[in-house]
């Protein structure tokens, strides 16, 4: 019931940002004749909900993710996940492979699921996972992506500017037609989190223990890893590489709520549409008339906040 | 002894990495409602026939069955409505509360989705009253004890309602009262719930004042298994652990070196 009221709360939170986002930006729009309808209902709108949509997937990836590796410093775009996306957004678009598989969103999983595998590969000792070198490798991959990124905007120079737009994120360019694709997989993959949280909840207790509560630690992780990473490629083909969403979100809400998953994701939810909207709303207004790339925002944000915890770490492994 | 008193039969197992021998052809049953204890040096593989027996590895031969059925038969779920562990090591990087912890032990019953219920709670309550861990309910699993922390495991071991419950070294890292404390608790969850206990322990006379048998591990293989009192003898400790030993009475024994 608390949770509930919780969540009536929220929801005003966001609808007053949702105003805002609609009605706050570089064109003044008060007057509401045809033209500032114009912009309200085609420019502002489809951003609006992408930023929702966006923001509640990332958050609730990252949670996934915190509790797949048990270690709640990971989320997709530390770990090289997001990147991996981006690269395969614009390995398609330099060969020309937009028609195929699903196009440039079929690109950003294939990519993406084959980074997740590179880092477990990487990371794993016997059947656990490194923490340490969990994180290095995903560094490492996306220092490695940064680079093959670069000699394929130095080779392709005319399709710069599209590459560009994947690796620092951006909903200005969202039109109607892409949300419902994002949308869906969104969706599907909360849904499918959600099923299994308690799972995931047994599996922050560590692989033997879940086990021994009689689940399938394996199957599971593979279900959550499959259908996060395909949000992840759909919202990174769609928007780019917005980072740190997935890390932020779900820390304040564990610390709001505590660890239980069932609460975190719903709660993710809105903190994430709630932490997105703010983004994209100060990406269009602090340099107005021009924008900044959201994903810059997200990541002023967050790498202070990132190494803010990787503090607070340092100082619990050796008090 | 007759099938349907045998709870769990382990059968001709043996486990090898590379070339490498862990166990070795161990075979034993547990008869339903005993008190079992396991000893070994480090190394003797009693952590791999822990992991064994809880279908935690794949086994290179034989097989463990658990009320007559393979536990490779099992579903994961069913499994762990027959057998509860309590391991030795318990990270938690993340903050539940004890209740939490010990709720947990409800998620074989549970379906995908469904709520905890009344009788969930009750059981949670109830467990958590017999390990007198109740009021410790509301605290972070992370500022437990030691001693604290493995009443709630064991408190997390009782809502699954097992008939059969496996502990690896759940005392090792506790002072002597504390000790004493879990092993109390084991013998009244054994006594009052007829729960199969099935404990790897490292202190002798432990094992001699709890344990109604005992099983005795050396490089891998299974060396003695009968009553406790029949086992633990000058020879036997001098031939498994290489150490002077000197039995005073039922309960007690002096380790010389």
């Amino acid at each position: 019931m608390k949770d509930l009221l919780w969540y009536f709360v929220l929801s005003l939170i966001i609808a007053g940002l949702v105003v805002l986002g609609l009605f706050w930006g570089s064109v003044d729009v008060s007057s509401l004749d045809e033209n500032s309808i114009y912009i309200i209902k085609n420019i502002r709108l489809p951003r609006v909900i992408m930023s929702l949509l966006c923001g509640a997937g990332l958050a609730v990836c990252g949670s996934a993710y915190q509790s797949i590796f048990q270690n709640p410093l990971s989320d997709p775009y530390i770990l090289g996940v997001s990147s991996g996306a981006s690269l395969g957004a614009a390995v398609a678009i330099v060969l020309g492979l937009e028609a195929f598989f699903f196009g440039i969103g079929g690109f950003a999983f294939l990519f993406a699921l084959a980074t997740v595998w590179i880092i477990i590969k990487i990371a794993s000792v016997g059947n656990r996972l490194h923490t340490t070198t969990l994180l290095l490798a995903g560094i490492s991959i996306n220092f490695l992506i940064a680079a093959l990124i670069a000699v394929l905007m130095v080779l392709n120079s005319e399709n710069m500017d599209k590459i560009i737009f994947w690796t620092m994120g951006s909903m200005s360019a969202t039109k109607f037609s892409d949300l419902w694709i994002v949308f869906v997989f969104v969706l599907i993959g909360i849904v499918v989190i959600r099923i299994y949280a308690r799972e995931l909840n047994a599996i922050l207790t560590g692989n033997e223990s879940a086990r021994s509560l009689g689940v399938n630690v394996e199957r599971t992780k593979k279900i959550i890893l499959l259908f996060s990473t395909l949000m992840i490629g759909i919202i990174v083909a769609k928007s780019g590489v917005i980072g740190f969403v997935g890390l932020i979100v779900p820390h304040i809400v564990r610390i709001l709520v505590g660890s239980d998953n069932r609460r975190i994701i719903p709660f993710s939810i809105f903190g994430g549409m709630i932490f997105m909207l703010l983004a994209d709303i100060l990406s269009r207004v602090l340099i107005a008339p021009s924008e900044l790339p959201v994903g810059s925002i997200t990541a002023l944000i967050g790498s202070p906040f990132f190494i803010y915890l990787l503090y607070n770490a340092k100082k619990q492994l050796n008090p | 002894m007759e099938e349907k008193d045998v709870i769990l039969e382990v059968k001709d197992i043996s486990y090898f990495v590379r070339e490498k021998k862990i166990i070795e052809d161990i075979s034993f049953s547990l008869k339903r409602g005993g008190f079992y204890c396991v000893i070994g040096t480090n190394g003797s593989g009693k952590t791999t026939l822990l992991k064994s027996i809880t279908n935690n590895i794949e086994l290179s031969a034989g097989v463990v069955k658990v009320n007559g059925k393979s536990i490779k038969k099992y579903y994961p779920k069913q499994l762990a409505k027959e057998m509860s562990i309590v391991w030795q090591h318990n990270e938690f990087l993340f903050d539940f509360s004890a209740f939490q912890v010990v709720m947990m032990g409800r998620m074989p019953y549970q379906k995908l989705l469904q709520a905890d219920s009344e009788k969930d709670l009750d059981i949670v309550q109830k467990a958590m009253e017999k390990t007198n861990t109740w009021n410790l309910r509301n605290r972070s699993i992370k500022q437990l004890s030691g001693g604290e922390l493995q009443r709630i495991m064991i408190a997390r071991a009782l809502t699954q309602e097992s008939p059969l419950m496996l502990l690896d070294e759940p005392i090792s890292s506790l002072d002597i009262r504390h000790q004493f404390d879990v092993m109390e608790l084991l013998r009244k969850i054994n006594r009052e719930n007829g729960t199969t206990i099935f404990i790897i322990l490292h202190n002798l006379s432990l094992a001699l004042k709890y344990s109604d048998e005992i099983i005795t591990l050396k490089d891998g293989h299974l060396v003695h298994f009968g009553k406790t009192r029949d086992i633990i003898n000058k020879e036997n400790i001098q031939n498994l652990f290489n150490v002077d030993a000197e039995i005073i009475d039922k309960d007690n024994i002096i380790i010389n070196k």
